[in-house]
């Protein structure tokens, strides 16, 4: 991977099989160093209508402290929501790439995410608008975002993982 | 069937026990619809949800679909989401702007002020005009509004809405002085759903012993970035009419109001600046008490209001004894500079909702309890299947005020429920009951 023209659509699956790996075998730190520093995590709220995090509410809107955070939280045995933790298993389609002007790439996906919890299994249905770099390291986040294509949360699925 | 007393208070042991059918019962969930939900106020909406003209939300609220809009005078209505001829839902969309609802089965047409506009075919009634005034929609018989927020009652003799708040309506006034130019809704609301008794969401949010276990990489994420958590000399209120408030000072700081390190520099500045002007606007004691403690303040029987590091409204809507939706608003001051609201957003979800780092471990705890107490249920000794929620009543026996960290706002939530829920074997008491229990709070 040198240049931009040099993303493919194949490279870019890759990275996200090899993310959703890393989510549903609960490698935290590797997952968080596909992140450059100062990246983001977003999950807008069902009745998302393409308006800024910024202005609105929204489930996720973690800035590079806030994920670190997330992820530190996520670890503890403290975090009662997910200790046990879910059980999840995601499916990943539909992968379009878009590089933009600025260097970056936009990475369009759909999503399904099982997970297991509790005597319940919901499904979270949803796609990715993901905006990514190109570094010497390979491809990373620089903003992740999921968006849920439910009009709400299913009774219990709530999003104390990362979707 | 239950047949032991719902709640049990003995004022000889200091002890105050819930019985768990209250969280379980399909039996006691349909006395609740019938004698608390369809004869109180409760919380619809707020009025900047519908901010223009003809704007709409469809919205159930105890269980009835139903549409709450603006019309097109700017008139604010709540109409049962079904169509006057044959009871389909007249408005299939969840939000929207229209001046005219029309059913898509016959064709009914109603403006948005309720009138029959258009009957295809009307001719063929009787007496058309007079059929079409028997057929406009169907409003819940009372609507009126606090400071924006927007309530109903299924029952047209209800006491007025600002008897029904008592107290309560202080608080949400306070929330609206927080700035000058006063406060909106957002687009982006939290649409869950809970495994858990809407009982069990209220206890939650009246009780400050759960925080440092529960929250506890929360309270560590706040911690290490420089804020200093405590539980001391914070108070829980009973407000009378089955309202709650919890007042705390040592949670978090508050956008705009108490800065702390997480907010950044830029929000120092800007926080000194607003606390002078809350100063000079509203006097230095009211500045104090709305600055400077954050509230959680439940409105019976359905809104809670986290006034906090942000504001966050939520709504409870029961719709099984096992199961709760949830929706939650985010409130904030008109007018707010992009950087400061930006943080606003971050910060609030940061910690409420089922995204954040906080709710989830509440979620986790009431659906929890709710998973637990099958545990007793039809158990072999009835006095098993009880919840205690005793803390605090050698304080409270003897009139001194019960701290955050007690169960005392719980109490008197289930004091006032045990009374509204109509059931035959309520409350038990054993010893001798106080005379009178705390209520209120004075804003000295």
């Amino acid at each position: 991977m040198t240049a931009l023209e040099a993303v493919t659509r194949s490279e870019v699956e890759d990275f996200l099989y090899d993310e959703a790996d890393l989510l549903d075998s609960w490698r935290y730190d590797d997952w968080l160093a596909l992140f450059e520093v100062g990246a983001r995590y977003e999950i807008p709220t069902t009745d998302y209508q393409g308006w800024s995090p910024h202005e609105s509410g929204s489930f996720v809107d973690d800035d590079w402290d806030l994920l670190q955070a997330r992820v530190k939280r996520l670890k503890s045995r403290k975090a009662h929501a997910e200790n046990p933790h879910s059980r999840t298993q995601r499916l990943i389609s539909n992968v379009r790439v878009f590089p933009a002007s600025d260097g970056t790439v936009r990475v369009t996906a759909s999503f399904a995410v099982y997970r297991a919890r509790d005597g319940h299994f919901d499904t979270y249905v949803g796609r990715y608008d993901h905006v990514l770099v190109v570094t010497p390291e390979g491809l990373r986040f620089r903003r992740r975002r999921s968006i849920l294509g439910h009009e709400q949360l299913a009774p219990g699925a709530r999003l104390s993982f990362i979707l | 069937m239950v047949d032991a007393p719902l709640v049990v208070e003995d004022w000889d042991r200091l002890t105050f026990r819930v019985n768990r059918a209250a969280y379980r019962s399909e039996d006691i969930f349909a006395q609740e619809r019938e004698n608390i939900w369809l004869h109180t106020w409760l919380y619809l909406g707020h009025e900047t949800e519908i901010a223009e003209p003809n704007d709409f939300k469809a919205r159930t609220i105890a269980g009835r679909p139903l549409i709450f809009c603006r019309d097109s005078d700017g008139v604010v209505h709540a109409y049962l989401n079904s169509c006057p001829h044959r009871g389909t839902i007249l408005c299939r969309e969840r939000e929207g702007s229209t001046k005219q609802f029309q059913c898509f089965y016959h064709a009914w047409t109603f403006r948005n002020s309720g009138e029959v506009s258009s009957i295809p075919d009307a001719d063929a009634y009787e007496s058309s005009e007079e059929f079409r005034a028997l057929m406009r929609l169907r409003e819940v018989p009372r609507l009126d509004s606090h400071e924006g927020y927007v309530f109903i009652s299924f029952d047209p003799d209800v006491p007025p809405l600002l008897e029904h708040l008592g107290e309560a309506a202080e608080y949400m006034t306070m929330i609206e002085e927080q700035h000058k130019g006063g406060m909106q809704t957002l687009p982006g609301v939290q649409l869950y759903s809970v495994l858990g008794n809407w009982k069990l969401a209220v206890e939650n949010a009246m009780d400050g012993y759960h925080f440092s276990p529960t929250h506890n990489t929360f309270v560590g994420y706040l911690r290490e970035s420089g804020f200093k958590v405590t539980d001391d000399d914070q108070y829980a209120y009973n407000l009378g009419n089955g309202h709650g408030l919890l007042v705390l000072t040592g949670h978090g700081g508050r956008i705009s109001m108490i800065w702390e390190p997480r907010f950044g520099e830029a929000e120092r500045v800007r926080t000194e600046a607003h606390r002078a002007e809350m100063v000079e606007r509203l006097g230095e004691k009211r500045a104090h008490y709305v600055a400077d403690e954050s509230h959680i303040l439940f409105v019976w029987p359905n809104l809670l209001l986290f006034d906090i590091e942000g504001l966050s409204i939520r709504q409870l809507e029961p719709v099984a004894p096992g199961r709760t939706d949830v929706r939650a608003w985010q409130l904030v001051p008109r007018n707010e500079e992009s950087d400061a609201r930006a943080l606003r957003m971050r910060t609030v979800v940061s910690f409420v909702g089922p995204g954040g780092l906080a709710t989830p471990d509440d979620i986790e705890a009431y659906e929890a309890v709710q998973r637990g107490i099958e545990a007793t249920a039809g158990a072999v000794a009835a006095e098993l299947d009880f919840s205690d929620m005793s803390r605090g009543m050698t304080d409270e026996v003897k009139g001194v005020q019960g701290r955050s960290i007690d169960e005392g706002a719980m109490r008197g939530f289930w004091r006032h429920w045990v009374g509204a829920v109509g059931h035959a074997d309520g409350l038990a008491v054993r010893g001798d009951r106080p005379a009178r229990f705390l209520t209120g709070r004075t804003m000295n």
